[in-house]
């Protein structure tokens, strides 16, 4: 009973992993730079939606589109200052972009700190436990999972059937085709952006609903972030959904069993093993 | 005690002002003064000034010698790490347990805690630098939480609670043990930037495949440096957890002195020999100045200026005083003028053994079968061509013998033995040379270090210099031999991809795409070299796709290859005339 209610939680938990990859994913894939700064986009997105359930006593959920919203815009405004002008270095611009995005990942944390200070919170509503046939299922569990999921697969269902998904998704895959067909690539490494921007906002929002959040969390959440993405190979849509998935499993497992000092290091010792083993990502061995 | 550092510091000073090796670099009185005015003024800082000022300086040194010793593994070697304070940690908990445990005097605990960082890059050298790129970054800012987390719950170093540490140092000690840090790293940094073995380390970060064509270990290098970046930051470790007097583990892992350490290499000048001191000095007192007012927003601050530096002056200081024409590199182990051509012409020992042999090559990628038991041999001194078509497995071919590819099925020998387990790397320092379809020059050196680093090959630094010499003269670029490879025109690079072959003192050099989209006049720069090589009793294997007219008359021998097929061998008459070669080429005439 205990393996099967470590499941469920774990496929819940990781219907939230996806949402918080994905947008680091389409960055990268559209880019081809890691947005260092990814985490604290999540963290901040969550922190905000406690600061403003607790002031206001209105649902979190409500957030998630006012938060997309206004990530959108933030992210556009980001790469075009801080990123777009690195677009033409050629090789020295994986280095300097990883240099900015690191940078940028200290002024929001450290911004954040200032305002939210540095205690960890979680939100207190939706902690209504059903019962169903002897598993506890945690209300919040649910409602982060399911939306994480839903919200994945409107991305994913934007990117393969929608005229603007594809030329994004075109770009991603090869920028230079996607000049030929009439793409305008920079408009596209904006987009990305600032999508992969809101998707952070909303997986933030999502995320204090099951995880107590605190400024100095972004770094984990990165790494979290880019362990599930490297985990489906990098730029890989599908890819890094069964590795969300599994990551989910994963530290729900160890969570349980070795305690939450080992949970925390779970994605970072992923990370090295899955590297040295396998650069190319899950992805490519299924196929 | 105070005297022996400065005495070691001066003694430093002056073998680092002291020309390197036998080439001749030329005094520089300037900069040797410099360095003794420096260290006199260093060593009166204690004498003369408050305590405030002694702890600013310490300050100002502890963050050089990190940022010295990141540069070593991030700048000069290109692999960026978020994780160095790993080493600071490692270094400051066996400094701290040594002490604790054994007694010994904090300066030997320091030296041996120094070496136990070193040790510990060795080992996690061998894993994290497979990891490349993001990969690399990443995994280790990941090593350092997990090295925070072990040191938490290992009660052996104090686990969580942490290490009180009787306070035993007075801060003058602590200043001068800082400046032997900090010149040690100083030291590494300029052995790196300024010999000759330095030479691999900029190979590795221009071009890591370029660099084990032309026989680099990569490998090891790239794990020499890494534990040349760990020396200091572990020494620097023992030190301020002893000038804290407390020791637990957020402060040994801390990842915002990585921040900070970068902050201050960045602003002075990534992968540059001043750039850490001048961006460290810099920042730390103009930050001291400033943090008085915004306590809470230094880090914040420090991020806003990692990103207004990238994307306004990314070279930092050292960058824009380039511009000016100071603080420039000097290339290394480079004479005042080019050499004197010294080596005797070798001559061509002709026979009749086979000095490459492939048999039954095959070679698949997945379900794409590049090369189907393919087998061709070359002899001394021979000149050979290989025709096909875009696809027809020439590169594959190249790729394969020179070990960068491994084959499906057969085998390749070199000069009667099979190399098959050997790495690219020692297969081109035993003479198999080769150049690429598109060339791949090291763009940061200069095309005299890009031929020196190939001619090293394990010989004496001056042997070297004769060897590079020697071969820019070959293909005559000795008039252009301080230039950089992106100033060179196409012809002229693949002519610099050549000298640096023929520095290895090859007995076969393989040309991928030799003449590919060339001027007639370039075309015949190569000619020339080829024509060349056989004088030298060096094999040439040229791959050729297109113009097959300018190599035809210089081959004593061809190959066609069709679809991963050998499907015409002989001399450039019989082949060209061969129906299978011109159904190849041009279609089936029926």
């Amino acid at each position: 009973m205990i393996v099967l209610q470590l499941v469920v939680n774990g496929v819940l938990l990781g219907g939230t992993y996806i949402l918080l990859a994905q947008g680091l994913n389409l960055v990268f894939g559209v880019m081809g730079i890691v947005n260092l700064a990814h985490g604290s986009i999540i963290t901040v997105a969550g922190l905000f939606t406690y600061w403003f359930v607790t002031h206001t006593d209105q649902s979190p959920l409500w957030l998630i589109p006012c938060v997309f919203v206004v990530m959108l815009a933030v992210g556009a405004v980001l790469q075009r200052l801080l990123l777009e002008p690195l677009a033409k270095l050629g090789t020295r611009r994986e280095l300097l972009s990883l240099m900015v995005t690191f940078g940028l990942s200290y002024v929001i944390v450290e911004t954040a700190l200032n305002f939210f200070g540095s205690q960890y919170v979680s939100l207190p509503n939706l902690q209504e436990t059903w019962s169903v046939g002897g598993l506890a299922i945690n209300e919040a569990l649910v409602a982060a999972g399911v939306l994480g999921a839903l919200i994945s697969g409107c991305l994913h269902v934007w990117l393969h059937y929608t005229p603007s998904g594809k030329a994004l998704l075109a770009t991603s895959q090869n920028a230079t085709g996607a000049v030929t067909c009439g793409i305008d690539v920079r408009r596209m490494r904006g987009i990305s952006f600032a999508i992969g921007s809101a998707l952070a906002g909303i997986a933030g929002v999502l995320l204090i609903l099951i995880l107590p959040l605190s400024a100095p969390t972004a770094d984990t959440l990165t790494i979290l972030s880019f362990v599930i993405v490297a985990l489906g190979g990098l730029g890989d849509y599908k890819g890094a959904v069964y590795a969300g998935l599994l990551l989910g499993l994963v530290q729900s497992g160890v969570g349980y069993y070795l305690g939450g000092d080992v949970e925390v290091v779970v994605p970072y010792l992923l990370l090295i093993t899955f590297m040295v083993l396998r650069p190319q990502g899950l992805g490519q061995a299924a196929r | 005690m105070n005297l022996d550092a400065r005495q070691v510091g001066q003694w430093i000073g002056r073998r680092l002002a002291a020309p390197s090796s036998a080439v001749a670099v030329g005094p520089r009185p300037l900069a040797t003064a410099a360095l003794v005015a420096a260290i006199a003024c260093a060593g009166a800082v204690p004498l003369v000034t408050s305590a405030y000022v002694l702890q600013l300086a310490t300050d100002i040194l502890t963050f050089a010698a990190l940022a010295y010793s990141w540069n070593v593994i991030s700048g000069c070697t290109g692999y960026l790490s978020f994780g160095q304070v790993s080493f600071f940690g490692i270094g400051a908990y066996a400094t701290s347990a040594l002490v604790l445990r054994t007694g010994l005097p904090w300066y030997v605990a320091a030296i041996i805690g120094s070496a136990i960082g070193g040790a510990s890059a060795a080992v996690l050298g061998t894993i994290m630098l497979r990891l490349r790129g993001i990969m690399f970054a990443l995994g280790m800012l990941g090593l350092a939480r997990i090295l925070m987390v072990v040191s938490s719950n290992w009660d052996f170093i104090g686990g969580a609670a942490g290490l009180i540490l009787p306070a035993q140092l007075t801060p003058v000690a602590v200043y001068f043990a800082m400046w032997v840090a900090v010149l040690v790293a100083f030291a590494l940094n300029y052995f790196v930037l300024h010999s000759q073995w330095g030479l691999s380390v900029t190979g590795v970060r221009d071009d890591e495949v370029a660099a084990s064509a032309i026989g680099v270990p990569t490998s090891w290098v790239k794990i020499i440096a890494f534990i040349l970046s760990a020396l200091a930051p572990a020494a620097v470790g023992g030190l301020v957890a002893w000038n804290r007097s407390f020791l637990d583990p957020p402060s040994a892992f801390d990842p915002t002195l990585d921040l900070q350490v970068i902050v201050f290499a960045l602003f002075g000048g990534i992968g540059t020999l001043w750039g850490p001191a001048l961006g460290t000095v810099t920042l730390v007192i103009v930050g001291e100045q400033f943090w008085a007012y915004l306590p809470d927003l230094q880090l914040a601050l420090y991020g806003v200026l990692v990103i207004a530096v990238v994307l306004a002056f990314p070279g930092g200081i050292v960058g824009i005083a380039n511009k000016f024409g100071w603080l420039r590199r000097k290339p290394v182990a480079a004479p005042a003028a080019f050499p004197v051509v010294a080596r005797p012409a070798q001559l061509a020992t002709s026979g009749n053994d086979a000095v490459i042999e492939v048999r039954d090559l095959t070679v698949r990628f997945g379900g794409l079968v590049a090369l189907n038991g393919v087998s061709l041999a070359v002899k001394r001194g021979e000149m050979v061509s290989i025709i096909g078509a875009n696809g027809a497995g020439k590169t594959t071919l190249f790729n394969a013998i020179t070990g960068f590819v491994k084959p499906t099925e057969g085998g390749v020998f070199y000069q009667g033995k099979s190399v098959s387990d050997i790495p690219s790397h020692q297969r081109a320092r035993r003479g198999i040379a080769r150049t690429f379809q598109i060339p791949r020059l090291m763009e940061s050196m200069t095309v005299w270090e890009n031929t020196l680093l190939a001619a090293r090959n394990g010989k004496r630094a001056a042997a070297a210099v004769d060897q590079a010499a020697w071969a820019l003269h070959t293909v005559k670029l000795d008039s252009l031999w301080l230039e950089l490879p992106n100033k060179l025109s196409p012809g002229q690079q693949r002519r610099l991809e050549m000298a640096r072959a023929l520095a290895l003192d090859p007995t076969v050099i393989l040309l991928d795409e030799v003449m590919a989209g060339m001027t007639r006049n370039e075309q015949g720069e190569i000619r020339a070299v080829l024509r060349h090589f056989r004088d030298l009793g060096v094999a040439a294997v040229a791959g050729v796709e297109h113009i097959i007219s300018a190599i035809a008359d210089i081959s004593d021998r061809m190959i066609v290859l069709d679809r991963g097929k050998k499907i015409a061998e002989g001399t450039p008459e019989e082949v060209l005339r061969d129906p299978a070669v011109i159904e190849s080429y041009l279609g089936k005439v029926s």
